[in-house]
């Protein structure tokens, strides 16, 4: 049974069928390089929480969505940043946010 | 039971540290997060490896439990201060999982593993070793716990509360949006059940929202907190952290978590399931 854990950078698309998801996921950086602490949460197209990973000691991070519009909301020590993306199934959306 | 005595923060938590009465427990489902780095003196428990029979789907025994705490040096008269990642879902487990069990004083930490980051305070990576123990467990406090058949019953009776995000209890997913949606039980929820995101109890930094909030959350769904109530999700986690607000927050009476949760009821052979935004019909 798997859990519904967060794991750190998001999931691996080893063995994952991406045709049949939208896949989003990106780098967190900050003013001097990628965020090595920090939380991703993907709200709906209405603001409502959907899901939360911690990144990667990289600022890596990664979710598997439905089709539509998502907003990506990057939480770091001392900033906040907000991005609205656009996802379909079969694609792999790559977004890089900086928070200031 | 008042919120304070179920809930600290993290300068109550700073002031308890080397309070050998007070023992931090860092509880996640990623078995490297404690390893990495944890509060100072705080031992872990790992969800699966720790909290999971290994060979059945159930929780472990009282005996198990009695020699994990043991081994971990937990006290029967200690306060347990729960906290871990996924915005203390995990935590949140563990604590309705003690109190299964009959620990007397466990609370969570507000916020978790992430307020406590993104705050920026301290984090080590050296092992705690406290001395083992001679823990006594009680026998299940079934008043906390239900089971399918509870479930069953409790269709179009008691509040049901499904605490998955509005897409799976729809059944537009099978899992979470982090992760990939290759699972095999049908899709959609209880009948009856109301829609309540286990995220909307918590603010963005994970802590909990005001008690005011909390209630209002509640009975703006169609919950009433005078009925018993029983909490699921996808596999009992999620529904642990709502099953804390609803009944150490709120102080529902009877209000139950139902640990089977989607991945059993969702592979029952012909329970009734309901598809859609609505609840459905009992």
């Amino acid at each position: 049974m798997s859990s519904c854990g967060a794991v750190v950078g998001g999931v691996s698309l080893e063995h994952v069928d991406v045709s049949r998801q939208a896949v989003i996921q990106g780098v967190v950086s900050k003013s001097d390089g990628p965020a090595h602490v920090g939380y991703v949460r993907l709200h709906d197209r209405n603001d409502e929480f959907v899901a939360e990973v911690p990144v990667s000691a990289v600022g890596e991070f990664r979710f598997f969505a439905a089709a539509g519009e998502w907003n990506v909301v990057a939480l770091i020590p001392g900033g906040v940043a907000r991005t609205k993306v656009q996802a379909s199934l079969g694609e792999i959306v790559d977004i890089d946010v900086l928070v200031s | 039971m008042g919120r304070n005595e179920v809930l600290v923060d993290a300068d109550w938590a700073v002031a308890h540290l080397d309070d050998p009465k007070v023992v931090f427990v860092e509880v996640d489902e990623d078995a490297d997060a404690y390893g990495v780095n944890h509060i100072r003196g705080a031992v872990g428990l790992n969800w699966r490896k720790d909290l999971q029979d290994g060979l059945r789907r159930d929780v472990i025994s009282k005996e198990a439990l009695e020699t994990l705490l043991s081994a971990k040096g937990i006290s029967n008269d200690d306060t347990i201060v729960l906290y871990g990642g996924n915005n203390n879902w995990f935590a949140a487990y563990a604590y309705w999982y003690l109190k299964l069990y009959g620990h007397q004083d466990v609370r969570l930490l507000d916020g978790g593993r992430k307020k406590w980051e993104l705050d920026g305070r301290e984090l080590v990576s050296n092992d705690t070793v406290r001395p083992a123990t001679n823990y006594v467990a009680k026998p299940q406090d079934h008043s906390l716990r239900a089971f399918r058949d509870d479930v069953l019953k409790a269709i179009g009776v008691a509040g049901l509360v499904d605490v998955r995000s509005p897409d799976e209890f729809a059944g537009r997913l099978l899992a979470p949006a982090h992760l990939p949606q290759e699972v095999s039980q049908v899709p959609g929820h209880i009948p009856t059940a109301s829609n309540i995101p286990w995220s909307k109890t918590a603010n963005e930094d994970g802590t909990f929202k005001t008690n005011e909030e909390l209630a209002a959350l509640y009975e703006g769904a169609g919950v009433n907190l005078d009925n018993d109530v029983i909490a699921y999700c996808r596999i009992g986690e999620r529904s642990s952290h709502s099953w804390f607000v609803l009944k150490e927050l709120l102080g529902v009476k009877n209000v139950r978590n139902y640990d089977g949760s989607w991945t059993e009821y969702g592979s029952l052979v012909g329970v009734p399931v309901a598809l859609g935004d609505e609840p459905g019909q009992a």
